[in-house]
């Protein structure tokens, strides 16, 4: 008699760890595995260390430029300086010849972004939904512009500048973007491409029995539907050539402004003739990083204001097929 | 009549579409087609630039054979070394950015967050900055020097790959800030899944993991082509490529022969991806 009621409290005793343990497993791995605790804290512990690993350099950047000789000297200061000694700054600020350096930048990737986001628009839009002759050729050819390395057609437009006098000019940079090539060009068209053939054809149809034409229904429905691809492009666009620093050195050569991206790789060269002569100074790496910050920072700003939608755009575009 | 009424319109249709394309195919024209037919001619000539004009020569193949057999610093000290480097790199950015970007598709708090620091390296990467980043010894991971994994490695392996390996672990940080694009374009991709496929699964009783593998890897297959190619493209094209700054003005048939070299080899690497990848679809395919 006893041992059954034992037996019986054991199996009930056990019953109820079962039913414990169920729900402990259905908070740390939840009814459906990837709404429990333990897959969340997993996914964090990923993206933070992830986010740091991406960051880090940017707080390196931030923490050198910002030490003074004292700090810079300690061993035991590696990431919070004692105190905050913006001369560094300055002198990088002096050394870029900042302002005029930025506006420089700023009109250069502003004027070929603004083009690039318009023309590769309109090719973009004809390779998704219109007809032309050879079509198939030509999408071929946008292919090939995109996988061809600049250093193929580097050269001859180079030639093609200096004898046309359009060398230290800007001209070479800016003309390719107003007929939707440039830096990157090929890419943005496609973008646009796949972004426009995801759009429904009664769309247009619609527009066209209402008697729009096709410059009509390009302008008035397909650009409005297609700003999460403007954003993408033209964030792209300006990011990249804010940073290109190729093209700008072919063309500019002997020019008194350089765009920001040339200013990094002239001051390098010039702290490291500094170097050669008097030693190595332990100013040299924050200037670097300093300079490397005002570079970016601007970039940084414009994408804290455009993130929102460039996030959303992203998701939107359908970047691809 | 009425037959010539239908081929007007598709004449309208088509004059419609060549004036939207003209512009580009212009552009084409001027900054791809001509340049890349006169540096294939350049290639085979000395070229000298003159106050009265252009002056070239013929030479045939002789840059060429200079740069493959005679002279093989040029291409096969930077390069070599250079591909074994990009071969590494692929694989860990595709799988890298495709982890994070079905990471980044899960809903949690703080996605937006996370997405805004995830996309940064877009905005970096392209530039200067980076190799400034290289040159200060950024990027590399602490750990793998404490446990002396070079010198295993280098002891293991062939030179050429361990070296490649390597130099790769070095700048390893800077290899994921590579993947800001690739996982743009994962994330894109991985919205074209529709989520009814995924609760039809989960009523069916597949497990995430088998989800994972059974929906979400082969509805991604086509992104990670695309983003093979996308990286691919952009490793040959990145300004840390020491291909890149041989090509100069200083020996224009020279610089051009090189840079044919390069693009063939472009086109050969692709290609291998291309087959590689359209036999392990295919192989994949058949399994399932």
């Amino acid at each position: 008699m006893a041992k059954t009621i034992t037996n019986k409290n054991r199996r009930l005793n056990m019953r109820l760890d079962w039913s414990l343990l169920r729900r402990m497993k259905q908070v740390l791995i939840g009814k459906e595995a990837d709404q429990g605790l333990l897959f969340k804290i997993f996914i964090y512990v990923i993206l933070i260390d992830v986010a740091y690993i991406y960051l880090n350099p940017l707080i390196f950047m931030v923490t050198t430029m910002v030490k003074d000789a004292t700090d810079l000297l300690d061993p035991a200061v590696i990431w919070v300086p004692r105190a905050i000694y913006l001369g560094t700054l300055q002198d990088a600020w002096v050394m870029l010849d900042y302002m005029s350096s930025f506006f420089m930048s700023l009109g250069l990737a502003t004027t070929i972004a603004v083009c690039q986001t318009v023309f590769c628009a309109v090719a973009g839009y004809a390779f998704a939904k219109l007809q032309f002759p050879f079509k198939k050729f030509w999408m071929f050819c946008l292919i090939l512009s995109f996988i061809v390395p600049p250093q193929l057609t580097i050269l001859p437009i180079l030639i093609a500048a200096s004898q046309l006098d359009m060398i230290n000019e800007v001209y070479p940079l800016v003309l390719p973007a107003m007929f939707g090539h440039g830096l990157k060009g090929a890419l943005f068209v496609i973008i646009y491409r796949q972004f426009f053939s995801t759009q429904p054809k009664e769309l247009e149809e619609a527009a066209r029995i209402d008697g729009a034409n096709a410059f009509k229904v390009f302008y008035r429905v397909m650009l409005p539907l297609a700003r999460p691809a403007i954003v993408v492009v033209f964030l792209f666009s300006f990011v990249w050539n804010w940073n290109d620093f190729y093209y700008p050195s072919m063309f500019l050569i002997n020019v008194d402004t350089v765009p920001l991206s040339m200013g990094i790789s002239r001051i390098s060269a010039a702290i490291r003739a500094e170097e050669a002569e008097s030693g190595p100074s332990i100013f040299s790496e924050p200037i670097k990083m300093a300079t490397s910050f005002l570079i970016i920072l601007p970039p940084i700003i414009l994408y804290m204001f455009t993130q929102r939608w460039f996030v959303e755009g992203v998701e939107r575009t359908g970047l691809v097929e | 009549m009425k037959r010539k009424k239908l081929l007007s319109a598709n004449v309208v249709r088509n004059l419609e579409g060549s004036v939207f394309i003209a512009p580009w195919i212009i552009g084409f024209l001027i900054f791809m087609g001509a340049p890349i037919a006169y540096s294939l001619y350049m290639s085979f000539h000395q070229v000298r630039i003159l106050a009265t004009g252009i002056d070239t020569n013929f030479r045939g193949w002789e840059y060429y054979q200079f740069i493959l057999f005679e002279n093989g610093s040029v291409l096969y000290n930077d390069l070599i070394p250079f591909l074994g480097q990009t071969v590494i790199m692929i694989p860990v950015i595709i799988i890298f950015s495709l982890l994070i970007a079905i990471i980044l598709n899960q809903q949690f708090p703080g996605r937006l967050a996370f997405r805004t620091i995830f996309f940064l390296p877009v905005i970096f990467t392209t530039g200067q900055v980076v190799l400034e980043f290289i040159a200060q010894g950024e990027g590399g991971l602490d750990f793998l020097e404490n446990y002396n994994v070079s010198t295993i490695l280098m002891s293991n392996l062939p030179e050429l790959w361990a070296n490649s390996i390597v130099r790769v672990m070095e700048s390893f940080i800077l290899v994921l800030w590579y993947s800001g694009v690739q996982i743009l374009i994962f994330l894109a991709g991985r919205q074209t899944i529709s989520g009814s496929v995924y609760e039809a699964a989960r009523i069916d009783g597949a497990s995430p993991w088998e989800t994972f593998w059974k929906i979400t890897l082969p509805g991604m297959i086509p992104f990670i082509f695309l983003n093979i190619i996308y990286t691919v493209v952009d490793l040959f094209t990145f300004p840390t490529n020491p291909i890149i700054n041989r090509v100069n003005t200083s020996n224009y048939g020279m610089s051009s022969a090189l840079a044919w070299i390069y693009f063939t080899i472009i086109l050969i690497f692709l290609g291998i991806i291309l087959l590689i990848f359209s036999r392990a679809t295919r192989a994949y395919r058949a399994a399932k």
